[in-house]
């Protein structure tokens, strides 16, 4: 066991908003939970997120969007990372994300949301179950 | 007191405690006794110096003599203050003046309270490939002069530009953006010295949190002196800036951070203004303060209030030497509301009552009372009509039915208020000092000092939730299965459709398409030429050219990419 490679998360927000408290709280509380944290910092595109994604190889991608741009951008990391034969990173998002956006983005690849609330720990435990890679 | 009467009263605690208390705490299984105040916590309290009366120096109890109870806007009594609108701003410029028409028809009255989108506040043009999904969201596109005009289409009459006034959250492009409301004003025939607003223009808090900088601190600080020293000269009823310690809370700070930090980026604005060569009493009466942020913690938010009244007071005056009583008052549109971080998205009616506390703390700490923010905040932004209509009646019935805005500051004098306002301020004092030490609010943004502090102490908190040290009803504790799930049923649509949210962004490229094909592209060419000159002279007032590149429908982000030419653009560390 204690051979086995930390899961690594990396925690991006995409687009220009700067609400990152929310980003901020989980990086360092998924350290505390033993996993090995990057965070992107603001004003990322799709693109830098995912390229960042492989660059570090990382299990998985945290999204954090609060200015309603979620349906633009979360299921476009999704897609770039399937492009880039990256389709098994686990995609989980956050922010403000109204209940009839879930579904949609259940739909185009995001595996879990995470509203206003969630615990660090329930966050940890999901990504624990759900990771792909053998780790 | 009399010392010996001091003497005697701690004697008597002590006997109090032992004999009373501690039985008392015992039979209950209590780990903390509740706390009791007497006289000798505050022994060598002097109300005149420590206190005062309210709206006069040091302001501890009242920035103003009176309450100023505001008339609400629907249904409002007479007499109360004609003020801004909710804040608002949706799409396309067309969408938000019809949304504003639609408020007049209900009997709404006074100016508009902006909600910019972010590419606006960003710098960025509707047309920009990488902000695509973001136009017109969570406020309105503002390219050129073009969309100003259709906006305020909406003011006119006795409602026109010189007779309302008008908030606008912006903060890296504020010059640009106040520019292009002065060329409007000037096409109608208003004279600049007769608006009347208030920009937020606080961009160094945007580098602390919410983060719609632009250009790195020094240069940001460069554009606030020019707003200082133009709307000093040229803008006597535009107000400079509107400090907001607000969105440092909100972004995870502390009561005593925000305090410091707050009042630090306060400092360095006044600083701007001393070094431009101003009188700071030409200036300071100008500065407002965009609230402060709160939470639940009732006492701790009224002291907090009266300590900060009492700190800024004494800094406009010990440290910039202030004569004038109006340049040391903090003027601020609402006292202790809770803040939207303390809304909850679990059982989401909680949230007003949630938010009549608030309004109870900001009548106890020296305002009127905000029912802020209403209830399904966190289901998005907060905008159903019925939690409008119910964070309005809280206000109501705090303001109309209970009494409480008959006094001001009824706990002044209190053993227990006077001691923890003064441990607040002491608490506020030091970690002041410590950015002062760092050499002010700029260098403590640029090294990422502010940033990782605010981030640490939100990270604590959530460790504190989950350790269940916090209690949250319905979030980390009486979540059982008996509770009922409370839920929300929606009467009326949302004032914005769906559908003119999805459109926005594809019509507001068409309109500034439209304003590129028919401006003078050779004059706007030679003006960005000269800003670009300007803005590489840094004595040089950059205010004077932004009007006359409004008044040529330049774009926002043509004259913001001149800037980052020459100003560098602010690449944030993540600071974890």
């Amino acid at each position: 066991m204690e051979n086995e490679r930390k899961i690594k998360v990396l925690i991006a927000k995409p687009g220009l908003d700067g609400h990152d408290r929310g980003a901020k709280v989980l990086a360092f509380g998924l350290r505390d939970q033993g996993m090995e944290v990057i965070y992107t910092g603001r004003r990322q595109s799709a693109v830098q997120i995912v390229k960042a994604a492989i660059q570090e190889d990382v299990d998985v991608v945290g999204l954090s969007c609060l200015s309603g741009a979620h349906l633009t951008f979360f299921p476009k990391v999704v897609e770039l990372l399937k492009e880039e034969k990256a389709g098994d990173i686990l995609v989980i998002g956050g922010g403000i994300i109204p209940e009839e956006h879930i579904p949609i983005l259940k739909e185009k690849g995001v595996t879990e949301i995470f509203v206003s609330g969630a615990m660090v720990k329930d966050i940890a435990d999901f990504i624990r179950k759900n990771v792909r890679k053998a780790v | 007191m009399h010392h010996d009467k001091l003497e005697e009263i701690k004697k008597k605690r002590e006997e109090w405690e032992e004999k009373v208390l501690k039985p008392a705490a015992k039979r209950f299984r209590m780990e903390k006794p509740t706390e009791f105040h007497t006289p000798s916590e505050i022994e060598g309290f002097d109300f005149l110096r420590d206190v005062g009366f309210p709206g006069q120096y040091p302001f501890t109890s009242a920035s103003f003599p009176v309450n100023l109870v505001p008339a609400v806007r629907k249904g409002a009594k007479p007499g109360g203050l004609k003020r801004a609108s909710q804040y608002s701003g949706y799409g396309t410029p067309e969408d938000t003046r019809d949304y504003y028409k639609a408020q007049a028809a209900l009997g709404w009255s006074g100016g508009p309270n902006f909600a910019l989108d972010l590419p606006t506040q960003c710098g960025y043009d509707s047309d920009n490939k990488t902000v695509a999904g973001e136009v017109g969201k969570v406020g309105v596109a503002i390219d050129t002069l073009r969309d100003f005009e259709v906006i305020f289409e909406a003011f006119t009459g006795d409602q026109d530009m010189d007779k309302i006034a008008t908030n606008m959250t912006m903060n890296a492009a504020a010059n640009i953006l106040i520019a292009m409301y002065i060329a409007l004003a000037e096409k109608r025939g208003i004279p600049m010295a007769k608006l009347k607003g208030t920009p937020q223009n606080d961009i160094l808090k945007e580098f602390v949190s919410r983060g719609t900088y632009i250009f790195p601190p020094r240069p940001s600080m460069r554009m606030f002196r020019d707003s200082v020293v133009f709307f000093t000269k040229n803008l006597p009823g535009i107000n400079i800036t509107s400090i907001g310690g607000y969105h440092i809370r909100e972004g995870g700070a502390t009561r005593e951070q925000e305090m410091a930090f707050s009042l630090a980026i306060g400092i360095a604005y006044l600083q701007e203004g001393v070094n431009a060569g101003i009188d700071i009493d030409d200036f300071a009466p100008k500065f407002t303060f965009n609230g402060s942020g709160g939470s639940l913690e009732i006492y701790k938010e009224v002291a907090f209030h009266r300590a900060y009244r009492r700190m800024w007071a004494k800094i406009v005056k010990e440290r910039f030497g202030a004569k004038k009583e109006e340049s040391m008052r903090i003027r601020v549109p609402m006292f202790a509301h809770i803040g939207c971080g303390s809304t909850t998205k679990q059982r989401v009616l909680n949230n007003l009552s949630r938010t009549m506390i608030g309004g109870i703390a900001g009548l106890l700490s020296g305002g009127p009372p905000a029912v802020f923010p209403p209830y399904d905040e966190p289901l998005g932004l907060g905008w159903s009509l019925e939690a409008r209509q119910l964070a309005d009646d809280g206000a109501r019935i705090l303001m109309y039915e209970t009494g409480m805005c008959d006094v001001l500051d009824p706990f002044a004098g209190s053993y227990f208020m006077e001691s923890l306002t003064n441990e607040i301020e002491k608490a506020g004092w030091e970690g002041l000092q410590k950015i002062e030490d760092m050499g002010g609010a700029v260098t403590a943004i640029e090294t990422g000092y502010m940033q990782r502090e605010i981030a640490r102490s939100a990270a604590e908190r959530q460790a504190r939730i989950e350790r269940g040290e916090i209690l949250l009803v319905g979030v980390n504790c009486f979540t059982e299965e008996y509770e009922l799930d409370v839920t929300v049923n929606r009467l009326v649509e949302h004032p914005y459709s769906e559908q003119k949210r999805y459109d926005a962004e594809e019509k507001q490229k068409v309109n500034l398409a439209e304003v590129k094909r028919t401006r003078n592209n050779r004059e706007v060419k030679r003006l960005l030429l000269e800003l670009e000159k300007a803005a590489k002279k840094e004595d040089e007032n950059l205010m004077p050219l932004f009007i006359q590149l409004a008044k040529e429908y330049a774009s926002l982000q043509e004259q913001c990419d001149v800037l980052r030419g020459v100003f560098g653009e602010w690449q944030q560390d993540t600071f974890i």
